[in-house]
């Protein structure tokens, strides 16, 4: 035991220390797997891009992604407020639109990658980038059988795909402008519909304007 | 026994986390209804418990007490962040799944429980592996909840289909009131045990008191 262990002095000293050093590792972790971090975002993103495209999934070896995203993909240098980012690619001859959205989910935004006709009356493919949904409930929105329903959905007149309540294995039928919710993550689902609605207007105004 | 086969011992069983100390039952509500995140949860937390619990006995003679808790959530929270980080350079996927949940294993009791319980007391070594103990004895149990509940609320094992198409998911199994009930009743069984290994070792030869009831909690 020091006896001066409890005079201010030491405690002032001591606290500054400790929080100095390991504040310092911390920044050194985080500058060490930067490069990482941003090459696996990027990685997602474009993985996002293709896959919404039908381009890419997961027997996709991961080296061809790169490869697969700069001989396929266009990048929009135009495009709608509401949209953070857009791409065109053509698909058997046929040009197909998609945008990266960004909207409030339930915790935090959802980022997503939508890919649909140009006039954005029939969804192409639909990824779910960046969430904050709860684990295992709303989170859940990521996985491949929510996602995969949006396959060749037909929008309704209105202009959006209704996420409901449905048996939570999946919504079979591409005709009926309806996929089947997140069974107990009925707010998120509310929140993916709004998205995508949003996503269908951005296509579509990109569409509009070719 | 050794102190070192107490400490493992207490950890997993007759100072458990969940069933004695009832810590960390925040997460257990949360991440048990897969088993997947269940297991990063647990590997998270026994890592941040047991590198927490080593760092702070090597500096616990340093530590001035007025400043002891702020000193312990730094370095807790220290460890904390170097799993998200990690998992965000290296295992990206999982890291999209958990979500906040990574940052939340700060929140968990245990971590902070384990560091003014043992580690305050506590050589380094012993302290790591009590860390690791406790970890896996939290571990255990959720993944026990995490098996049930994945199985009922999705008919699934890790993600794989169990039941066949004409299986019914039990949707409440999915949501936070079924870990309740399975906490509950994991709880009392391990009391029921308890008791019942109590009253056995007590009846046919009663010497030395307190050996065989639960070990108190350290100071």
């Amino acid at each position: 035991m020091k006896p001066k262990k409890d005079s201010l002095g030491y405690v002032v000293v001591f606290t500054f220390i400790v929080c100095v050093a390991f504040v310092l590792l911390l920044s050194v972790a985080n500058q060490v797997t930067l490069p990482r971090v941003e090459a696996n975002q990027n990685y997602a993103s474009h993985y996002a891009v293709l896959a919404a495209f039908g381009l890419a999934d997961s027997s996709t070896a991961k080296s061809e992604i790169e490869e697969l995203y700069l001989s396929k993909v266009k990048e929009l240098p135009a495009r709608p407020i509401s949209a953070a980012s857009a791409y065109s690619a053509e698909i058997d001859g046929t040009p197909y639109l998609a945008v990266k959205i960004t909207n409030p989910g339930l915790w935090g935004p959802i980022t997503a990658i939508l890919a649909a006709d140009p006039p954005a009356e029939r969804i192409l493919g639909f990824e779910i980038l960046e969430q904050q949904e709860t684990p295992g409930l709303g989170g859940r929105i990521g996985e491949a059988w929510f996602t995969e329903q949006f396959k060749g959905e037909k929008v309704s007149a209105e202009g959006r795909v209704i996420v409901a309540q449905g048996t939570g294995k999946g919504d079979p039928d591409p005709e009926n402008s309806r996929v089947d919710a997140v069974t107990g993550a009925s707010r998120t689902s509310d929140f993916v519909q709004i998205l995508v609605a949003k996503a269908l207007a951005a296509v579509k105004e990109i569409g509009g304007s070719l | 026994m050794s102190p070192a086969r107490k400490v493992l011992r207490e950890g997993l069983w007759s100072n458990n986390p969940i069933f004695v100390q009832v810590l960390g039952i925040c997460s257990t509500l949360a991440v048990t209804n897969n088993l997947s995140n269940t297991l990063v949860m647990v590997l998270g937390v026994t890592f941040a418990t047991a590198m927490g619990s080593w760092t702070l006995s090597l500096l616990k003679d340093l530590i001035p007490r007025k400043v002891r808790m702020i000193v312990q959530v730094l370095v807790l929270s220290f460890y904390v962040i170097i799993v998200d980080i990690l998992l965000k350079a290296y295992q990206p996927a999982i890291s999209k799944q958990l979500g906040p949940y990574v940052g939340l294993i700060i929140t968990n009791c245990i971590l902070m429980g384990r560091a003014e319980a043992f580690a305050a007391a506590n050589k380094p070594g012993l302290s790591f592996l009590d860390g690791v103990a406790n970890g896996l004895g939290y571990g255990w149990v959720l993944i026990s909840i995490a098996f049930v509940r994945e199985l009922l609320g999705f008919g699934t094992f890790f993600g794989l289909k169990v039941f066949g198409e004409g299986f019914t998911p039990w949707t409440i199994m999915v949501m936070a009131p079924s870990a309740f009930f399975l906490v509950a009743l994991a709880l009392w069984a391990a009391n029921i045990l308890k008791a019942k290994a109590e009253a056995a070792a007590k009846a046919p030869k009663p010497k030395a008191p307190g050996a065989a009831s639960p070990a108190p909690a350290k100071q």
